[in-house]
């Protein structure tokens, strides 16, 4: 009888131990309308992270723009560039989380850029200027993106309590200020909502401009 | 002034065929493009304009304002031979249609030849280009008809994100094809022009679809004015035709002088592709010590890239 009480006790310690959780994420900008591209990483309180294994991220050329524009990885992700457009690209970063370069080429480059350094690599193309695209660099494994209405999800969480915070292309202010604790001990799924102020997307303008020749 | 009986121009097989050399090269150029993953566009743009002083008289008696709806259409190739070069080609075909004064009505093609270095990586380093254009222009009113050259130098740079600028110097040729003076021993290529510039110009995003652009230039050389009869522009000129455009008594004359042209453009994105423009420009040219004439010209343009 004490054995399988014993059992029993081993068994619920290690379900809860190993209880998936998932934080919900809703996020909006100070009129109300959903984010899309908005970077949601948790980070555990107690600093202990556990990193998976990294698999090879992707970010394409398509129609001269990057896809997708925002691309979230855990730190040491390596990265492949393919071009599929049929034109060649030059994509460079001079961001201080990762400064690469890969000169002028068409098809998917034979090496993928490993992305070693958390934070944010800004990506451009040297022919076409108007192209920009964002890596954030996680040093978390538990993050996501939010889609279109806003909203993310980080699943398989650990129960632990987490710091969160967001980032955004456009996010005025600092990452850090929007940081929030969030424990998820003993709840299957936590909500989270943040309110962002966004600046203005200024980016060269790829759109044409009408001009009219006079005569003399 | 008498009027003399025109005289057809003599072709010119030298120049004919050197035109046949320039479009052939044009031609093997874009046919190679395709295996060198070039980079092809199309444009069209296509609205109206307003030009309140069409003659660019002095005399507000001679003043001619008139509107025209005009259609424009370009096809064009860009190559990269490295990451910081650019070459482009460019055919174009214009059109306008005026209102009033038929015989500005304007059919154009031609084309344009540009190449442009960035020195460095990046999208705020600074830029150089050069650019050769050529194009004939066929009016109705045939003293008009002839063909243009124009070499442009330019260097810019983009300064922040949403601001660039940029400034260069010009060198135009018009060469009139039809010479038909009214006066024994003057010119009557009117409108045969030459002319040197500089100008400069900045555009600046106010928000991702809006953004609002000027450009100021100077440029000094021949200037054509249609006036009825005046002895101080006669003696000034030195090529006059009659110019039946803007009505039997009106003559066109070719004087050396100085136009300082401001144009302000607000361009709105309506998408990647596509875009509403609405620009206004002044210009105001000095002939001479007593002939100063201003002209302005409003535009609205709707404009599409593929």
């Amino acid at each position: 009888m004490r054995i399988l009480l014993g059992l029993a006790l081993i068994a619920l310690t290690g379900h809860a131990a190993l209880a998936q959780h998932e934080i919900f994420a809703t996020i909006v900008d100070d009129k109300g309308k959903p984010v899309a591209d908005a970077v949601v990483v948790a980070v555990p309180a107690d600093g202990g992270l556990r990193l998976p294994t990294r698999r090879d991220a992707v970010v394409d050329q398509v129609d001269k723009e990057f896809t997708p524009k925002v691309n979230a990885i855990l730190v040491g992700t390596p990265v492949i560039f393919p071009n599929h457009d049929n034109v060649r690209h030059h994509v460079y970063s001079f961001s201080p989380a990762k400064r690469f370069e890969l000169p002028l080429y068409a098809g998917v480059p034979t090496q993928p850029v490993v992305f070693d350094t958390p934070g944010v690599v800004v990506l451009g193309c040297n022919i076409h200027d108007w192209m920009v695209g964002y890596i954030y660099v996680s040093e978390s494994p538990y993050f996501a993106k939010t889609r279109a209405d806003g909203k993310a999800v980080i699943a398989d969480l650990p129960a632990k309590s987490y710091v969160v915070r967001v980032w955004h292309p456009q996010l005025e202010g600092g990452e850090a200020a929007t940081k929030r604790s969030v424990d998820v001990t003993g709840k299957r799924r936590v909500d989270v909502e943040w309110t962002l102020k966004l600046k203005p997307e200024l980016r060269v303008r790829r759109s044409p401009v009408g001009e009219h020749n006079g005569h003399y | 002034m008498d009027a003399q009986p025109s005289v057809p121009p003599a072709r010119r097989p030298r120049d004919a065929a050197r035109a046949r050399a320039a479009a052939w090269a044009l031609a093997m150029l874009l046919c190679g493009a395709g295996q060198a993953r070039a980079e092809w566009f199309y444009d069209v743009r296509a609205g109206g304009l307003y030009d309140d002083n069409l003659t660019r008289a002095q005399n507000a008696a001679d003043e001619r304002g008139d509107g025209a709806a005009t259609l424009a259409a370009a096809g064009g190739w860009f190559y990269a031979p490295s990451g910081g070069d650019g070459i482009t080609l460019t055919f174009e075909a214009n059109s306008e249609a005026y209102a009033r004064f038929r015989g500005l009505n304007l059919v154009s093609i031609g084309g344009s030849a540009a190449y442009r270095h960035k020195f460095g990586l990046g999208r705020d380093v600074p830029w150089a280009s050069i650019t050769i254009s050529a194009a004939h222009d066929d009016y109705r009113s045939d003293i008009r008809d002839g063909d243009r050259l124009e070499a442009r130098l330019e260097v810019g740079r983009r300064l922040t994100d949403n601001f660039d600028a940029s400034f260069g110097v010009a060198t135009d040729r018009r060469f009139a094809r039809n010479d038909r003076p009214v006066v024994p021993g003057i010119s009557g290529k009117a409108f045969d022009l030459r002319g040197q510039s500089v100008f400069a110009r900045a555009a600046y995003d106010i928000t991702d679809r809006v953004q609002v652009g000027g450009r100021a230039s100077v440029r000094r050389g021949d200037v054509e004015s249609t006036t009825r009869q005046n002895l101080d522009i006669f003696l000034a000129s030195d090529a006059i035709a009659a110019d039946p455009t803007f009505g039997s008594d009106f003559f066109a004359y070719r004087l050396r002088g100085t136009t300082a042209t401001a144009n302000a453009t607000l361009s709105w994105a309506l998408s990647e592709r596509s875009s509403l423009n609405v620009s206004y420009a002044v210009a105001r040219t000095s002939a001479y010590d007593d002939l100063n004439y201003l002209s302005r010209i409003g535009t609205i343009l709707l404009a599409f890239r593929y």
